[in-house]
C-alpha cells in the first residue's frame, strides 16, 4: 500500500472532497495519523481543511463503521471510508436498525491488510521507528538498522484470516479490488479447544478470562454490540455483578458472544481493542462454527437482506442436546 | 475455584433447577405428580410459559447461584403452543449449549429435553436420568459464585 | 416492601403426608417481604377461600403465594379469591407443592426443604409482580370470509345463520369453487352441481350474506374483533346492477380465449362467465383478449347489451372494511405434472389430469359430456389411470397423501363404465386409501362391479403407438411387466396448495407450511384456528380433504367465528411484552420471533441536543400478544419484557431456589 500510497491517498481524498464540499455529505469519517506513527486515529472531517489531515496507510486498522451510530445523530448525510471489515460492519448495523442507509455513503476501499506494532516489533526484535513497503516486503526501521520481511506475515491477527478485503458493500469504489482471499483456517483454534478436556477447557478461560479488566473495550470496538444499555450496566435487573472474580468474567464473556450468535461479522475488532488479549475472536468464532454446522453456512455482514439464523428456523432443525 | 466453593458444595445434595414450559413440560411433571411417579427432590422447577422464553442468561445465573445442572424441558418441536417457540429456542439453545461446553463445562450440566404433556413417565425418567449424571459428575464448581450460598 | 402472605394447604393428607407443614410455615415467616403465613386443610374450599381472603383484608396484605396443588388446577381459583379481597389478581403466585413435589418425594426428609424452596421462590417473585389487566377489545360484528368455494359458502351460510353480517371475497368472476368444476361426487355419485348450486343461490340471496367476487384481498391491518382489510373490486367492465345476465353479450362476441373453468381444454368468450349456473349471473371482460381493449374496436357486446350495461371506463376499486373474525377458505390446486416427463403429460391430448377427465363428464364441458378421446373425438376402450402423480413422492413432488384421489378415481372409473359399458379400466396405485363413511364400499364397487383392475405399481413410461398410448407398468404384485394399449391416461396429480397461499398469509398474518398449506393452530385442538387470533381456516387450504370434510371444517370454522362476534368485549391476554422504549434499540429482532406479528416499528421523538431525534422502536400490540416471551428471551439488553414472567421475575426464581440447596 505504501508504495502507491500517495496516489491512493490522492484518489480518495479527490473523491471524497468533492461529496463534502459539494453538499452531498456533511461529515467524512476516515482516518487520521495519531500519535504515533504506527497508529491511525479515527477522523471526523467537515471542512477541506479538516480533509488535509486523511490518511490511508497500513494502520487504519480501526472499524469506522460504528462511529456513525454517534454521528448519524449529529449529521444528516455522513460519509465513511469502508475497508472489508467496516463494510460487513455496515451491513451488521444496517440489518439492526441502526443506520440509514440512504444517510451514508460509504466509499468502499479494497483493503491490503492492517499492519500490527508488536508484531513489527517481534520481527525487527528491536523498537521498530518506521517502515518502508516496497513489492509485498516491508523494512522495518529501528535504532539499530534495518529488518525485511513478508508484509503477510506482519498482519494484524484481525486481518490474517479475512476472507473479504473487499467491501461487500458501497456507493463507489476508490481504489481496484484486492480480490477474494483465500479462506484460512480460521477455525483450527476453536478445534485444538474442542479437543482439550472440559476441566482443561475450563482452566484455560479462567485464566485468559482472569486478566480481564471490565473496560468493555471489546464491547465499545464493536459492531454487534449496539445497545443502548448493555446488560452489564443495567441495574434493573442486575443480570451483571460487578465484582472482578471468575464467576462474573465467565458471565460478561459468554454473554457478550453468545449476543453475536450468528451475528458476529468476524472483524476482529473486540480482540483488537482488548488491553489484555483476550483470544476473544475464539468465543465468537465458535459460536459461527457450530451455527453454520447446525443451520447452514451464513456469514454475517456479507448481505444484510439475509436472515440471521437464530432469527429464523426450519422445522427439521437439528439440535445439540443428548436426546435430539 | 477457591477451596470455599468445595467445602460449601461438598456433601450436599446437588441442585438441578429445570425450565418447564407451562404448556407441556410443566403439565407433564403435573402428570408425574398426579401418577405418583417418583423422582429426586433435588429438581425444582422454574415455570415459563414456554421454552423460547429462556434467555440463556437465566442458566449462567443459576450456575453462578450454585445449580449443580439445568435442565430446559419445552413442547416437542411442532407441538408448541405459540406454534414457533420452541423452535427458535431450539437454535438459540443448541447454540449457547456448544459455548458453554466450550467454556469448559461439562456437556451434562446444561441439557434441554422436548416433554409433553402426556409424559409423566418422560417427566419423571428424565429428572432422574439427569439427577444421576449430576450426582455422577459430582457439584459443580465451574462460574460458581462462592458468596451466594454465605447468604444463607 | 411488598406485604405478602404465604398460605399452606394440606390438601388432606396429599401434602401434609410428605410435608412437614409446621417446619414449612416457619421456614416462609423469614422470607423477605412475608409479614403473614397461615394453613389450611382445603384451601381451595370456601371455607380456605376465605381464611385468604379475610387474611389480605385484616393484614393490608398487596401480594399472595399459595402453596397448593398445580396452577393449572386452582390458579384461576385463588386469582378470583383475591380479586374479591381488592387484590389484583395477578399479584398472586401459586408454588406447586402437590403435583410438583408431595406427590412425587417419598417423605419429609424430601419433601419439606424442596417445599420450602419453591415458597421461597414463588415468594420472591411474587414480590415483584405487578397489578395486570387484560386488554378489552371491541369487536365489529362483520365477518370475511376469503374463498367461494364450497368451503367458504358453508361458512358463510352458518355465519349469516347465526345472524351476523358476512362478506365472501372471490377471486373468480362466481363464487362455486372446485366443486363447481365437478360432474359427480363421491360416494353418493349424486350430480355436484346439483347439491352445490341451491348453495350458492342461497348464500347469493341471504339477506346477511354480500358476495364480493372478482375481488381479491389487498391487505389486512388490525387484530382479533378488529381487522382492517382492503379488498380490490378488480373491474368487471359490466355494471352488475344493469345486467340481466340475458347472455346475449357472450353469444355476440367474437374473441375467444381457454376457458379457466374447463381447464384449458375449451374455449370461452371474452365477455364470459365462468359456466353456466355462475353466481352472480354477471359476465366480466377479459382485458387480455376483448378486441375493444386491445385494438379499440369491436363494442359490439356494448352495442348488444339491452340494458347497456357494459362499462369500458369502470376502474378497479378498493374497499375498504373492518371485520370481527376472518375465515380463510382459498382451496387448492392441482399440480402439473408435466415434470413427469415420463408420463408425457401435455405432449399427447390424451393424457390428462383427473380434475380434466372430470370435465369431460360434464354435459356442458368439452365435449357435451361425451367421454371421447380428444385426439380424434372416438371413445376410449381402455382407460388408464395412475395414482400418486406428484403425492407421497419425497424426490419429485410431495410427501404428502393428497387424500381424494383414491376416491375420485373410483368414482371417474364408474362413471367412465355407465357412459361406455365396453371401456375397461385400469389403475396402477400405490395402496388405495378409502377411509371414510362409504368410501371403501365405493371403491369395492368399482373394482368388483365395475371391472375396474386394480394394479399395484409403478409406471415407468407412457408412449405413443399408432393410435394408443402404451402404459409400460410393473405390476408389483406379480412382480410381471404390464404394458397396456390405452386409449386415454388420467393423471391423479397431486393436489397443492395454491402458489399464492403464502403471499396471502403474509397479507393476513397467517403462516404456511413446508407445502405451503396455511397452518392450524394446533394439529389435533385446533385444527380451524391459526395462530393469529380471530383468524380461521376451512376447507383445501389447509390440507387436501374431501368434500364432506370440507364443509365440517368450514362449519367448524363458522362456529368459531361465531364464537368470537357474539361477545361484547374481548379478553385478552394479561401477560403480555411491554417495550422500554428509552431503552429500545430497535433492532427488531423480536419482531422476527413474534408467532404473532404482535411486534411492529414505531417512530419516537425524541430529544437530543437543542432538537429532536427520530428513531425507531418495537411497539407490542397488547391485543395480538399471547404472551409466548420469546420476543423477551432474544432482546439482548432486556428491553422487551413479558409482564408476569419478567427477566426480574425468573432471575429472583432462580435466585431463591439455588439459596437452598
Amino acid at each position: 500500500m505504501a508504495e502507491n500510497n500517495v496516489e491512493n491517498l490522492k484518489k480518495i481524498r479527490e473523491a471524497v472532497s468533492q461529496d463534502l464540499l459539494g453538499g452531498r455529505i456533511d461529515l467524512l469519517l476516515g482516518w487520521e495519523k495519531g500519535h504515533y506513527w504506527w497508529q491511525s486515529r479515527p477522523l471526523f472531517a467537515r471542512t477541506e481543511e479538516d480533509l488535509e489531515k486523511l490518511t490511508w496507510d497500513s494502520f487504519c486498522a480501526i472499524n469506522l463503521s460504528r462511529y456513525l451510530l454517534d454521528e448519524l445523530k449529529d449529521f444528516q448525510k455522513v460519509g465513511v471510508l469502508v475497508k472489508g471489515c467496516d463494510a460487513r460492519a455496515f451491513n451488521r448495523l444496517l440489518q439492526d436498525n441502526m443506520v440509514v442507509r440512504d444517510r451514508v455513503t460509504l466509499y468502499g476501499l479494497p483493503c491490503p491488510g492492517m499492519l500490527d506494532y508488536d508484531r513489527l516489533a517481534e520481527v525487527a526484535e528491536a523498537a521498530p521507528e518506521g517502515i518502508i513497503e516496497q513489492n509485498g516486503k516491508v523494512t522495518i526501521k529501528t535504532a539499530d538498522g534495518e529488518k525485511s520481511a513478508d508484509r503477510d506475515d506482519l498482519l494484524a491477527d484481525k486481518c490474517r484470516d479475512c476472507i473479504y478485503p473487499d467491501p461487500v458493500v458501497y456507493d463507489q469504489l476508490l481504489l481496484s479490488p484486492v480480490g477474494k482471499k483465500e479462506a484460512p483456517e480460521k477455525f483450527t483454534a476453536i478445534e485444538k479447544l474442542e479437543e482439550m478436556s472440559a476441566e482443561e477447557r475450563y482452566s484455560y478461560w479462567e485464566k485468559e478470562l482472569s486478566r480481564c479488566l471490565r473496560c468493555y473495550a471489546c464491547r465499545q470496538a464493536c459492531p454487534f454490540c449496539s445497545c443502548r444499555e448493555c446488560f452489564v450496566e443495567q441495574q434493573n435487573p442486575r443480570w451483571q455483578g460487578r465484582a472482578y472474580q471468575a464467576s462474573e468474567n465467565f458471565m460478561f464473556h459468554l454473554v457478550r458472544a453468545y449476543h453475536g450468535a450468528g451475528r458476529c461479522i468476524d472483524c476482529g475488532e473486540c480482540e483488537r481493542a482488548c488491553p489484555v488479549d483476550i483470544p476473544l475472536q475464539e468465543l465468537n468464532r465458535k459460536l459461527t462454527k457450530d451455527i453454520n454446522q447446525l443451520y447452514g453456512d451464513y456469514e454475517a455482514g456479507l448481505d444484510a437482506e439475509l436472515e440471521p439464523p437464530l432469527l429464523t428456523y426450519r422445522p427439521d432443525d437439528p439440535a445439540a442436546f443428548s436426546e435430539k | 475455584m477457591s477451596t470455599a466453593v468445595n467445602e460449601t458444595s461438598a456433601g450436599k445434595e446437588p441442585l438441578i433447577v429445570s425450565f418447564c414450559c407451562n404448556w407441556c413440560s410443566y403439565a407433564g411433571g403435573d402428570l408425574a405428580g398426579t401418577s405418583r411417579m417418583s423422582y429426586p427432590a433435588n429438581v425444582k422447577v422454574i415455570r415459563v410459559p414456554c421454552s423460547g422464553r429462556i434467555n440463556p442468561m437465566f442458566i449462567l445465573r443459576a450456575f453462578q447461584r450454585g445449580a449443580d445442572g439445568v435442565l430446559v424441558a419445552g413442547c416437542h418441536p411442532g407441538d408448541c403452543h405459540y406454534s414457533t417457540g420452541n423452535y427458535h429456542g431450539r437454535r438459540r439453545l443448541s447454540a449457547f449449549k456448544r459455548l458453554v461446553e466450550f467454556a469448559g463445562f461439562e456437556p451434562e450440566r446444561f441439557e434441554v429435553r422436548w416433554i409433553s404433556s402426556s409424559e409423566g413417565d418422560k417427566f419423571a425418567e428424565e429428572m432422574t436420568a439427569m439427577t444421576n449424571k449430576i450426582k455422577a459428575l459430582g457439584p459443580n464448581r465451574k462460574m460458581r459464585d462462592a458468596r451466594w450460598q454465605k447468604i444463607t | 416492601m411488598p406485604r405478602t402472605g404465604v398460605f399452606l394447604c394440606h390438601c388432606g393428607s396429599n401434602i401434609a403426608g410428605t410435608v412437614n407443614i409446621d417446619q414449612t410455615i416457619e421456614a416462609s415467616r423469614n422470607f423477605p417481604g412475608v409479614v403473614h403465613v397461615d394453613e389450611y386443610r382445603y384451601l381451595c374450599s370456601e371455607m380456605g377461600q376465605d381464611i385468604i381472603k379475610k387474611a389480605i383484608e385484616d393484614n393490608n396484605l398487596d401480594r399472595v403465594v399459595v402453596g397448593t396443588c398445580s396452577p393449572r388446577m386452582h390458579e384461576n381459583t385463588f386469582r378470583k379469591a383475591a380479586a374479591e379481597a381488592g387484590l389484583n389478581p395477578y399479584l398472586l403466585e401459586v408454588a406447586n407443592i402437590r403435583e410438583h413435589c408431595s406427590w412425587v418425594h417419598k417423605d419429609m426428609e424430601e419433601g419439606t426443604p424442596k417445599a420450602i424452596a419453591l415458597l421461597r421462590a414463588a415468594a420472591a417473585k411474587v414480590a415483584l409482580n405487578e397489578a395486570l389487566e387484560a386488554p378489552k377489545l371491541e369487536v365489529e360484528k362483520r365477518a370475511l370470509v376469503i374463498g367461494g368455494g364450497i368451503a367458504g359458502i358453508q361458512a358463510a351460510l352458518d355465519i349469516a345463520e347465526a345472524g351476523y353480517p358476512v362478506d365472501i371475497v372471490e377471486r373468480e368472476p362466481s363464487i362455486g369453487g372446485r366443486m363447481a368444476q365437478l360432474e359427480k361426487t363421491f360416494p353418493t355419485l349424486d350430480c355436484s352441481a346439483c347439491i352445490l348450486t341451491p348453495k350458492m343461490v342461497e348464500a347469493a340471496q341471504h339477506p346477511n350474506i354480500n358476495l364480493i367476487t372478482y375481488a381479491e384481498v389487498e391487505e389486512v391491518n388490525g387484530f382479533v374483533g378488529q381487522f382492517d382489510v382492503k379488498i380490490k373490486q378488480k373491474a368487471r367492465y359490466v355494471d352488475p346492477v344493469k345486467c340481466t345476465g340475458c347472455g346475449i353479450c357472450w353469444e355476440k362476441c367474437p374473441a375467444k380465449a381457454p376457458s379457466e373453468f374447463e381447464m384449458g381444454l375449451a374455449k370461452r368468450k371474452s365477455i364470459y362467465v365462468p359456466f353456466a349456473q355462475a353466481v352472480p349471473m354477471v359476465p366480466v371482460i377479459d382485458k387480455e383478449t376483448c378486441l375493444y381493449f386491445r385494438k379499440g374496436r369491436c363494442q359490439i357486446c356494448e352495442k348488444e347489451c339491452p340494458p347497456q350495461a357494459i362499462d369500458y371506463e369502470q376502474q378497479d376499486e378498493i374497499i375498504e372494511r373492518r371485520y370481527g373474525a376472518i375465515v380463510v377458505a382459498t382451496g387448492f390446486d392441482q399440480m402439473d405434472p408435466s415434470i413427469y416427463g415420463e408420463y408425457g403429460y401435455g405432449q399427447h391430448p390424451d393424457i390428462l389430469t383427473g380434475l380434466e377427465f372430470e370435465r369431460l363428464f360434464n354435459a356442458s364441458g368439452p365435449t357435451g359430456g361425451k367421454v371421447v378421446r380428444l385426439s380424434d373425438g372416438k371413445p376410449p376402450k381402455k382407460v388408464v389411470f395412475i395414482q400418486c402423480v406428484g403425492s407421497r413422492d419425497k424426490a419429485r413432488g410431495m410427501n404428502y397423501c393428497s387424500k381424494i384421489c383414491c376416491m375420485f378415481t373410483a368414482k371417474q372409473a364408474i362413471l367412465l363404465k355407465e357412459k361406455l359399458p365396453d371401456a375397461k379400466s385400469y389403475v396402477f396405485y400405490i395402496d388405495v386409501r378409502t377411509a371414510g363413511k362409504g368410501y371403501e364400499e365405493f371403491q369395492r364397487r368399482a373394482a368388483e362391479e365395475y371391472d375396474v383392475a386394480y394394479l399395484r405399481g409403478q409406471v415407468g413410461k407412457i408412449f405413443p403407438e399408432g393410435d394408443h398410448l402404451v402404459v409400460h407398468g410393473v405390476d408389483s404384485l406379480s412382480g410381471k411387466v404390464v404394458d397396456i394399449k390405452a386409449d386415454m391416461v388420467v393423471l391423479s396429480a397431486a393436489s397443492i396448495a395454491r402458489a399464492d397461499a403464502p403471499e396471502l398469509g403474509r397479507k393476513i398474518g397467517i403462516n404456511t407450511d413446508s407445502y405451503n398449506f396455511f397452518n392450524e393452530a394446533h394439529p389435533k385442538l385446533k385444527p380451524v384456528e391459526t395462530h393469529t387470533a380471530g383468524i380461521f381456516i376451512a376447507g383445501a387450504c389447509q390440507t387436501p380433504k374431501d368434500i364432506p370434510d370440507t364443509v365440517a371444517q368450514a362449519s367448524a370454522a363458522a362456529v368459531k367465528a361465531v364464537g368470537l362476534l357474539s361477545k361484547e368485549m374481548l379478553q385478552g391476554e394479561a401477560c403480555t411484552a411491554e417495550v422500554d422504549e428509552a431503552e429500545c434499540s430497535g433492532c427488531l429482532h423480536c419482531v422476527a420471533v413474534c408467532p404473532y406479528t404482535a411486534i411492529d416499528a414505531k417512530e419516537i421523538e425524541e430529544r437530543y441536543g437543542d432538537g429532536t431525534l427520530k428513531r425507531t422502536v418495537a411497539e407490542v400490540n397488547p391485543a395480538l400478544c399471547q404472551g409466548c416471551g420469546s420476543c423477551s428471551a432474544i432482546c439482548r439488553s432486556g428491553s422487551i419484557n413479558q409482564k408476569g414472567f419478567s427477566n426480574e421475575q425468573i432471575l429472583a426464581e432462580v435466585d431463591a431456589i439455588c439459596l437452598q440447596r
